[in-house]
């Protein structure tokens, strides 16, 4: 699972209210190389939930020095747009869970995939 | 590319198409390679273009590609005809002049080249194009990137006219041109597009100076043309041995056809490279093979089987052009189609259809209709495009291959339509585009108004067998189907698109759910749920994700029809709908 998707993902656990950002509990990440592509980055940055975006590469040990707050003109910036990438792409979760912030339940990830799957008592 | 093309490099193709998908074809040549003359006819797409032939072998919406020979008015032929009438009226009408057909296979054979040119270091399986390798003289072995075969063409004119044009046409090189330039260099560049046309030129350069070390004398006068024959690397691959010339008394000059021989290679065949001399000569020797495959619809079946049409062909194309009828394993396959409409003959440009994909293993839907789906969403650079219920991805990859800037998420219940997708994803390379969840379209874990597009192909109802299956079941499919599209609208943005494929009558009753009864405020529960107290018009979303009653109908009428578009699966049709997601 990478960042990007953790990003839209949230708990749809019956009764809870708040299911959003799921925390990342992870056993195995992985780093892969994949191309930059800057305007890919750009165009995807103001639909990110920033603060859940930077809360979830700390949480991996991973955000390096992604700041708090989204700086203002970040286009023209290679720099900030290239680890911008890292976390969104390059970055992965093979084995863990995620867990709803609100009742705990927890969601496996297996072979990079989420199991979102909610039991008929959870729906 | 660097040069522009000139008028005489439009070609004339033709595709054919699925039924339905003829619109969207049609739209895809014209933005994709400016192409000129479309015409639209059941089942197939005419147009001529100047774009190069990886471009046009890239098409997403056709079945096949054909380089157009002939195309004329229909055949008239009475019933009463007597067979011999009416063949003489057929090859009269069909073959023609002998010109043209040189002139076409001639056509085919360099865009046979060009394309394996182009594909060389691509990922395309070897069996997909089946187009054979030439070796230069002398070369030892060959790279890795020459994993499949490529066919070479040369066409040159005489040392004058190739002076004449050797700035506008690629086809024409003379042979002083430097030819230091060798086929494994040419090979590692082949990805980079503006070097396609210095590829080509690179061949013909490779070639001229082979052959300027293998031969002194060269013809002074006249056409040198070599193609190579065409053989797929599924069938048997042994060498071929064939020399072609033909004698064409032609308005301006002679020419002379040589087959220049050719190596093999599969992915296990290494056969020896046989190099034919080249000598013009003017006696006929051994001809190219050639089967010919024909539809005959219409009024026009009535006096003809296809059976006949083809052997009248065959048996008058071997007399004019002395090429040789070969039922099993021919170089040249030419289509004939004669319809009430029109009559139609072409030479199929590649071994499998353009629809079969060389990046995609498991096809589920047709690739070309999943296209055409893409194509309605209105995806943009950093769209989050999802497939609520993705099975093997094949939407998905479609949509990957045209759209490089977006990103795309595929949902799934079931672990092996998962896996059919993390395979089908990897396979064509773009596991970073593609990412899966396993999730139910019925609780999609997903925030509000995080997508751009959704793009689905319901299953619903296709897995029933029967009639009275389908009938039990469908208020509990219809169900599912409403609350599937409920929950997509509330996580597609204002102005994101949602674009469906459903069964007719799935379509029917879909559109009794989305447009509602006239009444905005009153719910009106669908068969077989129970009955709830119509909510107001404005519910929250909060509301929604907390107490997802099925009779929240109100807040479908934010969707917004915009088209429909019915498209064939093989056996059944479907119904393409797009959707656009409104302020509520």
């Amino acid at each position: 699972m990478k960042l990007l998707t953790h990003n839209m993902l949230t708990s749809h656990v019956k009764g809870v209210s708040k299911g959003y950002p799921l925390l990342i509990k992870a056993t195995q990440v992985k780093v892969n190389e994949v191309d930059f592509n800057p305007k890919f980055v750009s165009r995807m940055i103001p639909k990110l939930e920033w603060g859940a975006l930077v809360q979830a590469a700390e949480g991996l040990g991973h955000r390096q020095d992604l700041p708090g707050e989204l700086v203002s003109d970040y286009e023209q910036n290679e720099d900030f747009l290239k680890k911008v990438h890292r976390i969104l792409l390059e970055v992965e979760v093979m084995e863990g869970c995620l867990q709803c912030p609100e009742s705990g339940r927890e969601f496996p990830i297996s072979k990079g995939i989420p199991n979102m799957l909610l039991n008929e008592d959870e729906v | 590319m660097a040069e522009p093309r000139s008028e005489e490099d439009l070609i004339r193709y033709f595709c054919t198409a699925g039924n339905g998908m003829e619109p969207f074809l049609m739209e895809e040549v014209k933005k994709k390679l400016a192409a000129e003359d479309v015409c639209q006819l059941p089942g197939k797409v005419l147009f001529s273009s100047s774009a190069g032939i990886d471009k046009i072998s890239d098409l997403k919406a056709a079945e096949r590609l054909f380089l157009l020979l002939k195309q004329d008015s229909p055949l008239r032929i009475s019933a009463h005809t007597s067979s011999a009438k009416a063949a003489s009226v057929l090859q009269y009408r069909l073959l023609g002049d002998k010109n043209q057909w040189t002139g076409a296979v001639m056509t085919w054979s360099r865009l046979q080249g060009e394309l394996a040119g182009s594909r060389t270091t691509a990922r395309t399986p070897s069996s997909a194009l089946g187009l054979m390798i030439k070796i230069e003289e002398g070369r030892g072995s060959r790279g890795k990137e020459e994993e499949e075969g490529s066919c070479l063409v040369e066409s040159r004119k005489s040392p004058e006219e190739q002076r004449e044009e050797e700035n506008g046409n690629e086809r024409l090189k003379s042979g002083e041109q430097n030819g230091t330039r060798t086929l494994e260099k040419k090979r590692k560049r082949n990805h980079e597009e503006e070097e396609e046309e210095a590829e080509r030129k690179n061949v013909e350069k490779g070639k001229s100076a082979e052959r300027g070390r293998r031969r002194e004398e060269e013809a002074e006068t006249g056409m040198d043309v070599e193609f190579n024959s065409y053989h797929g690397t599924d069938v048997n691959q042994s060498t071929t041995d064939l020399e072609n010339n033909v004698e064409s008394s032609s308005r301006t000059m002679d020419f002379t056809e040589r087959l220049q021989n050719v190596n093999t290679c599969g992915d296990k065949d290494q056969t020896p490279l046989i190099v034919g001399k080249s000598k013009p000569e003017l006696s006929s020797s051994i001809p190219v093979s050639f089967r010919i495959s024909c539809k005959c619809t219409g009024s026009l079946s009535r006096c003809f089987s296809a059976q006949e049409v083809s052997s009248v062909m065959g048996a008058g194309l071997s007399r004019l052009l002395g090429w040789k009828v070969d039922l099993k394993n021919p170089q040249l396959e030419i289509n004939v189609y004669l319809g009430d409409d029109l009559c139609l003959l072409g030479i199929p440009l590649t071994r499998s259809p353009l629809a079969k994909r060389s990046y995609i293993k498991t096809t589920g839907l047709r690739s070309t209709v999943a296209w055409a789906m893409t194509c309605l969403a209105h995806i943009q650079p950093g769209s989050r495009v999802i497939d609520p219920m993705c099975g093997a991805g094949t939407i998905l990859i479609e949509a990957a291959q045209e759209h490089e800037a977006a990103c795309f998420l595929g949902l799934d219940i079931d672990d092996g339509q998962l896996q059919k997708a993390s395979e089908n994803t990897a396979f064509a390379e773009l596991g970073h585009r593609i990412h899966l969840l396993k999730a139910s379209s019925l609780a999609l874990p997903l925030t509000s108004s995080s997508v751009d597009a959704v793009i689905c192909d319901l299953p619903f109802g296709r897995k029933f067998g029967t009639k009275t299956d389908m009938a039990a079941n469908l208020p509990l499919i219809l169900a599912e189907m409403e609350r599937s599209v409920l929950l997509i609208k509330i996580v597609l943005c204002v102005g994101g698109t949602l674009v469906l494929l459903l069964s007719p009558q799935l379509s029917f009753l879909l559109k009794k759910v989305l447009t509602g009864p006239s009444s905005h405020q009153e719910a009106k529960p669908p068969p077989g749920t129970e009955n709830s107290p119509s909510p107001s018009v404005c519910a929250t979303k909060q509301q929604a994700k907390a107490s997802p009653q099925l009779s929240l109908l109100p807040r479908l009428s934010s969707l917004r029809h915009e088209a429909t578009f019915r498209v064939s699966l093989g056996a059944i049709d479907g119904l393409i709908h797009k959707y656009v997601k409104t302020e509520c």
